[in-house]
């Protein structure tokens, strides 16, 4: 296999690890993924970006890449690195993974002008209701409307 | 568009046919009322169960498990903090008023969150078995579940716990792999926290129990421990640790002839005196979740501010 064909193959690979949160949500459509390198002999490097330095998460996303990637045929050897730049922000989650938070797990995004949609009902009227929610990634809200509690993705 | 129901068997109908309840519903008190206990009792074993981990933050061995603990942690007090938002929204008591009535005593929780943890392997213990338990129950609540915001809130917590497990299961597999000290730590602490684990599923439920009728619960109590009996019984024993029970046995018979691991029979006092806040470290965890409220009363304060400010 020619290194592109190898990069594909990985490529592919990663898109079936979920984060250990949110199964179903892949690294690559959170944005957790920044650059995949493929040498001569096969030997494959994959740089991640963390959400926060801090997510317990860590160990398990790098073990799941490092068996998604050894999976691939032509690969020879896998080492994965934790970037500290760029820094991760919710622009980089893929508008699939958006939508897939919204519907399954009633985790929202901030839009551009800062404001929030209900991810149940679509009401206007959701109001931030503390910084601190269950990880260093979510805070939460409240849809005054359709009374349910969301989380906000920060 | 909310719903209305004529009578309860026109009720019931809509929750046989897969119905979902919402806020705005005109629900039978009965179902307010039960359903609301039912997720107070969740918020409270998530509040008292996340000042357990807390505890074992500053002594966990090593940066990353503190690091997890931390996390962990805040898993629970989020929990916590969404269930009490859905179950104050109900209308039955606010939010203040669960809180006050736990921290009195008055207030059930999880009868493992009654127990001492006495070494770093009693948390392990509590990470690998005990949350399994508690998860098991959970996974069979978010099954069904026929109140719409506590599923949704569910969804969240059964991927956050199953994430937990792993966790639970790597501190395991450490000291089972470890050396004879640390084996016989997490024998001892196997010893305490086998039966209140198993007890954790409850009695077995009366088959006209209105929490499966309403698919609140989608399982019998005695069938959940069933299965965490059949998963648990043998990974233990595979790591060569001794279950504290002489009369377990597998029973070929049993589960109508296809065989099951089977305990000796539950002694359920021990159960009824964590329903009744007279377990062995109930005081003490009451009392010490009291005094976490009231020093952290600043932060709620200063949050509250900032708020305003904003």
């Amino acid at each position: 296999m020619s290194t592109t064909t190898v990069h594909e193959a990985v490529h592919q690979a990663l898109e079936t690890v979920f984060d250990p949160e949110y199964p179903g949500v892949s690294i690559v459509e959170l944005g957790l993924v920044e650059g995949v390198h493929v040498d001569r002999l096969g030997s494959v490097t994959v740089g991640l970006v963390p959400t926060f330095a801090g997510c317990p998460a860590l160990d398990f996303i790098a073990a799941d890449v490092d068996r998604a990637v050894r999976s691939v045929d032509a690969v020879t050897d896998c080492s994965v690195e934790w970037l500290r730049s760029p820094v991760w922000s919710t622009d980089r989650v893929a508008p699939s993974a958006r939508r897939h938070l919204e519907r399954e797990f009633t985790v929202t995004f901030r839009r551009a002008d800062g404001s929030l949609r209900c991810p149940v009902c679509g009401s206007a009227a959701v109001a931030d209701t503390s910084p601190a929610g269950p990880t260093r990634c979510r805070s939460l809200a409240w849809c005054p409307d359709c009374r349910n509690p969301v989380e906000v993705m920060r | 568009m909310s719903h209305t129901w004529n009578d309860m068997d026109d009720f019931d109908a809509f929750i046989d046919a897969g119905g979902m309840v919402e806020p705005h519903d005109a629900m039978p008190p009965e179902y307010r009322t039960e359903v609301f206990r039912f997720i107070e009792f969740h918020a409270n074993s998530e509040l008292m169960g996340g000042l357990t981990e807390r505890d074992w933050i500053p002594r966990a061995p090593g940066v990353r498990l503190k690091q997890i603990f931390l996390a962990k942690t805040q898993d629970e007090i989020g929990h916590a903090h969404l269930l009490y938002q859905v179950a104050a929204d109900m209308g039955v008591k606010s939010r203040e008023q669960m809180l006050e009535e736990l921290f009195a005593g008055q207030s059930r929780f999880h009868n493992v969150f009654h127990y001492q943890a006495v070494t770093w392997a009693d948390q392990i213990a509590i990470a690998y078995l005990v949350d399994a338990a508690a998860f098991a129950s959970q996974r069979a609540v978010f099954a069904e579940c026929s109140y719409g915001p506590y599923k949704r809130v569910l969804k969240r917590i059964v991927a956050e716990e199953g994430f937990h497990m792993r966790h639970g299961e790597e501190m395991l597999l450490r000291l089972a792999e470890g050396t004879d000290t640390q084996r016989r730590m997490f024998q001892d602490a196997l010893e305490r926290w086998w039966w209140p684990a198993v007890q954790l599923f409850g009695p077995d439920s009366d088959p006209d129990d209105p929490m499966l009728r309403w698919k609140i619960k989608s399982q019998r109590n005695e069938h959940l421990r069933h299965a965490y009996l059949q998963k648990y019984v043998p990974l233990l024993q595979g790591y060569g640790f001794t279950i504290p029970d002489d009369n377990l046995r597998y029973d070929e018979s049993a589960d109508d002839g296809r065989g099951a691991w089977v305990t000796d029979d539950i002694d359920w006092e021990p159960l009824i005196a964590t329903m009744r806040q007279g377990g062995p470290d109930s005081e003490r965890r009451i009392a010490t979740a009291a005094a976490n409220h009231a020093d952290t009363a600043w932060v709620r304060e200063a949050l509250e501010r900032a708020a305003v400010a904003a």
